[in-house]
């Protein structure tokens, strides 16, 4: 059976359809990458498989459990097997770095403060952050805010990690090292996974299938090795970053006109 | 043309009607809530510090000012019907039946309501709420309960302190400025009251606390649209309690005093 379930799900939000009947499968263990251009519906999936948003038609389920038919109690229950890390980090910005890892543990554990302790330290080593417990968010870069988050989704021992975008508007050498930890991650917790990413390099390093939306479907999910090789023009073209193809709905500037600018 | 304006019109209710009706639902979940676990005290602390305490010194300045305000009109009022005895007595009915609780409430609308919506309407647009969500906390539990609850003890408290300071306020005017007795206004200005007056003080404190506090985590809560929409929130939050004060304090007084 699969870990997360996604069967025929359809969002839209008024009259813009963002996702159109979508069918996932991640099994455990997985580590799934979804790509897509902006708007094409990848975080709103997310954020359907958390329960935030609730599915117009078809249903997500996480370990055999439908999530919209869950009560607010039993949704929390599953919440505590999975974690969420936001695209921009969505830290408490009212806390430090260690009230922002522990929340999760002080919250549903009864756990000691100096046990506390130990699992904030073990996470942030996890992601390379050691001595930043007293800092407030607001002292953190972009790449250390996210690690953060890692830190903290990481810290209730999920069964899942769900990263919307971790890599965004990172420069390329964080870009990598967030994709290590993510690698790092994945092979010493053996956690199942879906990765948000436009960022090619990373998605083929750490995915066990890669799939992508257009326009709100699903047009391939598959082992990175053969989605290099899919004929379909959209992944073509995406995989080219060529403006020129099906992908974009309005069509981008001559190509001509943009190298004369230039010239 | 006509059917334009039932249009209008039935857009209008229905608007009316879904918003009532969200803040009353989040309004239950927040009373609902206060009996779950776990009961996160150093929260709730942290919002007696900052709804109360740091509020102290707005409520002691505003009803200082409010109360020697209405001791000089009342001096000038009641001169002209050489009846200046009355002043201190009406003095004493004013603050502790209306001007305490309603400019306490009007004045913590301002101050506490408006820093809960800006506050967690910045959490909502940075997803710090859906962060909550996702690390299996009910935000309502979480940041309403203690807000209110905060809000609860704390506005009727203030009250009583305004009626406190509303007392020296009046004495400053009346004693100091237009030269009566200290004795006779200290034994003039609780000459109408009864015991019941200082128990609708309090009560109408209690529900302009749950007025404040649910409203200004209702429109943080529900804050939408960026910068603009972090910046509509606490107006729009200190309008509408403002108004729900005022609306509230004419029931509470029809019914409290029959």
């Amino acid at each position: 059976m699969a870990v997360i379930d996604v069967v025929n799900l359809s969002k839209a939000f008024g009259p813009k359809v963002v996702l159109s009947n979508v069918n996932l499968q991640v099994e455990e263990g997985e580590s799934l990458v979804v790509l897509g251009g902006s708007g094409s519906g990848k975080t709103v999936l997310l954020r359907n498989i958390m329960g935030l948003l609730t599915p117009d038609s078809g249903h997500v389920a996480v370990e055999g459990k439908i999530i919209a038919q869950l009560t607010r109690e039993e949704l929390f229950i599953v919440r505590q097997s999975i974690g969420m890390c936001f695209q921009m980090a969505a830290l408490f910005d009212s806390m430090t770095v260690f009230e922002n890892v522990a929340f999760g543990l002080r919250r549903h554990h009864k756990m000691t403060e100096a046990e506390i302790h130990a699992r904030v330290e073990e996470c942030l080593a996890m992601v390379g952050l050691k001595e930043t417990e007293k800092l407030k968010p607001a002292e953190l870069s972009g790449g250390m805010k996210r690690r953060v988050g890692f830190a903290r989704a990481i810290a209730l021992k999920p069964k899942i990690l769900l990263f919307d975008e971790p890599t965004t508007g990172l420069d390329p050498v964080m870009t990598d090292v967030i994709g290590r930890i993510i690698l790092e991650l994945k092979d010493e917790l053996g956690i199942t996974s879906i990765t948000i990413t436009h960022d090619l390099k990373s998605a083929f390093e750490i995915a066990d299938r890669i799939a992508l939306l257009f326009r709100g479907e699903c047009i391939a999910c598959q082992a990175p090795a053969d989605f290099k090789v899919n004929p379909h023009p959209v992944i073509q073209q995406f995989l080219r970053g060529d403006a020129d193809g099906p992908f974009l709905q309005d069509p981008p500037p001559p190509k001509r006109k943009t190298q004369e600018a230039h010239a | 043309m006509v059917l334009t304006v039932f249009d209008k019109i039935g857009t209008g209710v229905l608007r009316a009607t879904d918003t009532f009706g969200d803040f009353a639902v989040l309004a239950g979940r927040a009373f609902v809530a206060i009996f779950k676990r776990p009961f996160d005290g150093k929260n709730l602390l942290n919002q007696f510090q900052s709804v109360g305490v740091n509020s102290i010194p707005v409520v002691v300045l505003t009803s200082l000012a409010v109360s020697m305000v209405f001791a000089v009109q009342l001096a000038f009022g009641f001169r002209q019907f050489q009846a200046e005895g009355l002043a201190s007595q009406v003095e004493g009915l004013a603050v502790m039946r209306e001007l305490a609780p309603v400019i306490t409430g009007l004045m913590l609308a301002g101050r506490i309501g408006s820093a809960m919506a800006a506050e967690l309407g910045t959490m909502q647009v940075t997803e710090q709420i859906d962060a909550l969500e996702c690390l299996a906390t009910d935000p309502i539990h979480y940041l309403f309960v203690p807000r209110l609850l905060a809000s609860m003890l704390v506005v009727p408290l203030l009250t009583v302190v305004a009626v406190y300071i509303g007392f020296w306020g009046g004495y400053l005017i009346l004693v100091g400025v237009e030269g009566q007795s200290a004795y006779v206004y200290g034994n003039e200005f609780y000459k109408l009251l009864a015991f019941r007056d200082l128990r609708i003080a309090i009560y109408k404190g209690l529900v302009f606390g749950v007025i404040i506090a649910l409203v200004g985590c209702w429109k943080g809560y529900r804050t939408q649209g960026g910068a603009e929409g972090v910046g509509n929130a606490p107006t729009s939050s200190v309008v509408t309690s403002s108004l729900w004060i005022l609306i509230s304090d004419f029931f509470l007084t029809k019914l409290l005093l029959v």
